[in-house]
């Protein structure tokens, strides 16, 4: 992999910007709105139920603007969009964008007038859960008093929630969006390698934590946090950590779960390895080789064209058939909080008829488990559904690793 | 209880949660009884205010309903988490409308009036935040839940009881310096000529990670002795090496038991040059007077004068920053955008917490020089926490 500093990526063209603001443009024009409006949201600190749904508190507007924070009023007409933003500076994208002054409310409710949107029928992204992005946000991610002055100021304005029509056209990525992703995930396995080479019983797990980090860090990934978990191979539960565990220290038949995640061009990209302290159980390995089975089963079903509830239900049933059971855990890549969001805590209800499409990109990590579910493991990375199907962004090899 | 927990939740992540339960019950008194001055019925955090939050809990994502009539308050979180602050808070997985105007009836404020805090940007926390942080769908689902109720911005309830610090977060603030300074001690280890930038930034970051603090982004500006092609990052940077007269500035930013210390740092790979030597002189001169005038009882309209009056001396021009620190985004700002207004009647206490930074440009234009420290305000004066030597580093 290039050394950050020698780099030869300069970062996202103009021409993908256009084909985004297009993109959001056609989504909304379906559904009848006259503009597409990304309010001021909660940033992901005050806002945090995890670290996918923080990182996709402002996820709409960096889709959009590349900025950190800001507002974005895009109408449907081909007009240009206004931003409103509070950041230091501008960027490639957006050398210029209107500075907010006294409230974010009266800058983005000016901005709506400007545009003649006074009585307009307007699609507010991010107020509820989404159904391909926003998912764990239940509650949606904008910012109450600047959005109660935007209604206020507008009061013969319809403003509607926007029916995932900033989140379709997040849902599938252009070449050069599966390129940040394929270097993010090529990070992350890096992140991975170095976790087998420090894990050892003695070490302390905010050394293997910091280890992590920084390796993926001088790759060039933005700030992250690894998610780790580490005990006893016979807990049920392992407690999660998302900085340097205070305290702890692995020890011989300890087990490591993770999720390594990587930016690369503001995208996050997923790689998940299991590790053992020690041989790994027979009914461990049972589990993980049925796991094996499930990712590449599921690897041969994932095409665009099929719906959701096809894929579930035979993910879910392939366990099974093995006299074991499965569960399907699998969601979308991109910007923060992708989805659709298929985990123990959320079926998939909302997405049965939904459609795959080529384009869509997915951390793929489904779980196996033992008839009693007592042992339960999941493997997974990247994969983006081509036109003949879903390839892994980095060639790994699903397994538990053992350390001796 | 009428609210009923849901059956799945994600895997608990544990934070760092070391305050004694004195520090719960002090925090918890300060919020009630200027909650209970104000005339309201109890104080609020809803979803979206997570700073606030976890002053009162500990937890990495709560809401609070905190009576101010000295009952317990009622804590929601969520993924199964507690600690020893919140033994038993009500528990959610991904829906907070529910618990939290069911926390509010549970609690008899139909008729209430209810001070909301982080609706607005407070005049010493959220001070940045000028719309607050308030989640607008949750809060809207609880005020048609709570039609007859009283909903009301009260953000500086919380803002004036974390304005002022315990020793137990004292401590804590000692300590982030302390690593923020580790931090920039392998900072001038590690930079050198030909390094890639992401790997100073990461050799940076991993080493204050080691030494116990939270992740929070430092801010490396990196450029040229002169002053030309600087950039700030707060990632690692891509497409950059340092070369000889580099310049590394930095706000190095640590993280422990909560509290957010800055530290503020110019590294240069080469010579001092002579042009930087007066600025620097000038830099302390004022860093100085500044930490002197920081003591209880002072107006910040006070320091806001001091800021204007040093502006400009034999050609050098001085811009100062003086924060209020503590669990972020806190206040007061005092710098040269700062309306006099923003300041009116607020007053330097005894043990409240300030960054305190200023920045002087020579009589050149370019020559430019930043040093910055936090600063505790004791009985009788300022006591800067930072340990290292005031001005620039050099390195080969």
């Amino acid at each position: 992999m290039e050394a950050p500093a020698d780099t030869t990526w300069k970062g996202f063209s103009l021409a993908e910007r256009d084909r985004r603001w297009e993109a959001v443009r056609k989504q909304a024009a379906k559904r009848g709105f006259d503009c597409i409006l990304v309010p001021l949201c909660v940033d992901g600190r005050n806002q945090h139920l995890s670290l996918e749904q923080a990182r996709g508190m402002r996820s709409d507007c960096r889709y959009l603007t590349l900025l950190e924070n800001g507002a974005v009023i895009l109408p449907t007409d081909g007009r240009k969009p206004i931003i409103v933003s509070d950041v230091e500076q501008g960027n490639d994208w957006l050398p210029e964008f209107r500075r907010v002054k006294r409230s974010w409310g009266e800058a983005m409710a000016e901005a709506l007038i400007e545009y003649g949107m006074e009585r307009a029928r307007i699609g507010v992204a991010g107020l509820s859960r989404g159904r391909v992005v926003h998912g764990r946000a239940y509650a949606g991610v904008v910012n109450h008093t600047s959005y109660a002055e935007v209604l206020r100021r507008l009061p013969n304005a319809r403003f509607e929630d926007d029916d995932d029509a900033v989140a379709y056209a997040r849902y599938v990525k252009s070449g050069e969006e599966i390129d940040c992703l394929r270097r993010g995930a090529a990070i992350a396995a890096a992140g991975i390698e170095e976790m087998g080479r420090v894990a050892r019983p003695g070490v302390t797990d905010a050394h293997l934590y910091t280890s992590v980090m920084r390796r993926m860090l001088e790759l060039g990934s933005g700030y992250y946090p690894l998610a780790l978990y580490t005990g006893p191979l016979d807990a049920a539960r392992l407690p999660r950590f998302e900085d340097p565990p205070e305290g702890r220290t692995l020890q011989p038949m300890y087990r490591i779960h993770n999720e390594v995640d990587a930016l690369w061009g503001g995208m996050i990209a997923q790689e998940q390895q299991g590790f053992m302290l020690g041989p790994i159980p027979e009914a461990w390995q049972r589990v993980a080789d049925l796991q094996r089975d499930l990712f590449y089963a599921g690897l041969e079903r994932l095409k665009p064209g099929i719906v959701y509830h096809e894929f579930i239900d035979s993910v879910n049933s392939f366990g099974k058939s093995r006299g074991m059971n499965s569960l399907i855990l699998m969601h979308g890549r991109g910007y923060g909080d992708d989805g659709p969001l298929l985990t123990p805590q959320d079926r998939g209800e909302r997405v049965r008829e939904v459609v795959m499409q080529e384009g869509n990109v997915y951390i793929w990590k489904p779980i196996a488990m033992s008839d009693d579910e007592k042992v339960q493991y999941s493997w997974g990375g990247c994969v983006v559904l081509t036109k003949t199907g879903a390839v892994q962004l980095v060639k790994r090899t699903p397994g538990m690793i053992s350390i001796q | 209880m009428a609210y009923k927990p849901p059956t799945r939740a994600g895997a608990t992540v544990y934070v760092w949660s070391n305050y004694s339960l004195q520090e719960r019950d002090r925090r918890w008194k300060a919020v009630r009884e200027s909650g209970a001055k104000a005339g309201f019925d109890c104080i609020f955090v809803p979803l979206g205010d997570g700073i606030d939050a976890r002053y009162l809990t500990q937890l990495r994502c709560s809401s609070v309903v905190l009576p101010t009539d000295g009952r317990p308050p009622i804590i929601i979180a969520d993924r199964s988490s507690s600690n020893t602050w919140a033994p038993e808070p009500w528990q959610t997985s991904r829906e907070w409308s529910e618990p939290m105007a069911e926390a509010l009836l549970e609690l008899g404020m139909e008729r209430a009036r209810i001070g909301v805090a982080g609706l607005k940007g407070g005049r010493v926390s959220h001070v940045t935040s000028i719309d607050g942080v308030v989640n607008h769908g949750a809060f809207a689902a609880v005020m048609r839940r709570l039609p007859n109720a009283r909903f009301e911005e009260a953000t500086d309830i919380l803002g004036f009881a974390r304005y002022i610090k315990s020793a137990e977060e004292i401590a804590s603030m000692r300590k982030a310096v302390e690593i923020a300074e580790a931090g920039l001690a392998e900072l001038a280890a590690a930079a050198r000529s030909g390094v890639d930038a992401a790997a100073l930034y990461a050799r940076v970051m991993a080493r204050m990670l080691e030494l116990g603090a939270e992740y929070f982004p430092w801010a490396l500006t990196l450029g040229m002795s002169d002053g030309s092609d600087a950039k700030r990052f707060t990632d690692p940077p891509l497409g950059r090496r340092l070369k000889a007269n580099s310049l590394a500035q930095t706000e190095m930013i640590a993280v422990f038991g909560t509290q957010i210390a800055e530290e503020d740092q110019a590294v240069l790979l080469g010579p001092i040059p002579e042009a930087w030597k007066p600025v620097v002189a000038r830099q302390r001169e004022i860093f100085d007077e500044g930490v002197k005038l920081l003591t209880p009882g002072r107006s910040c309209a006070e320091l806001l004068e001091f800021s204007k009056s040093v502006a400009e001396k034999g050609g050098m021009k001085a811009k100062v920053r003086l924060v209020g620190r503590g669990a972020g985004d806190d206040g007061p700002v005092i710098g040269a955008m700062t309306q006099p207004d923003a300041l009116k009647e607020l007053t330097v206490e005894k043990n409240t917490l300030w960054l305190w930074r200023p920045t002087v440009t020579g009589a050149d234009g370019k020559t430019r020089f930043t040093w910055g420290g936090t600063v505790l305000v004791t009985e009788k004066d300022g006591e800067l926490l930072s340990k290292r030597a005031h001005g620039a580093i050099s390195v080969a």
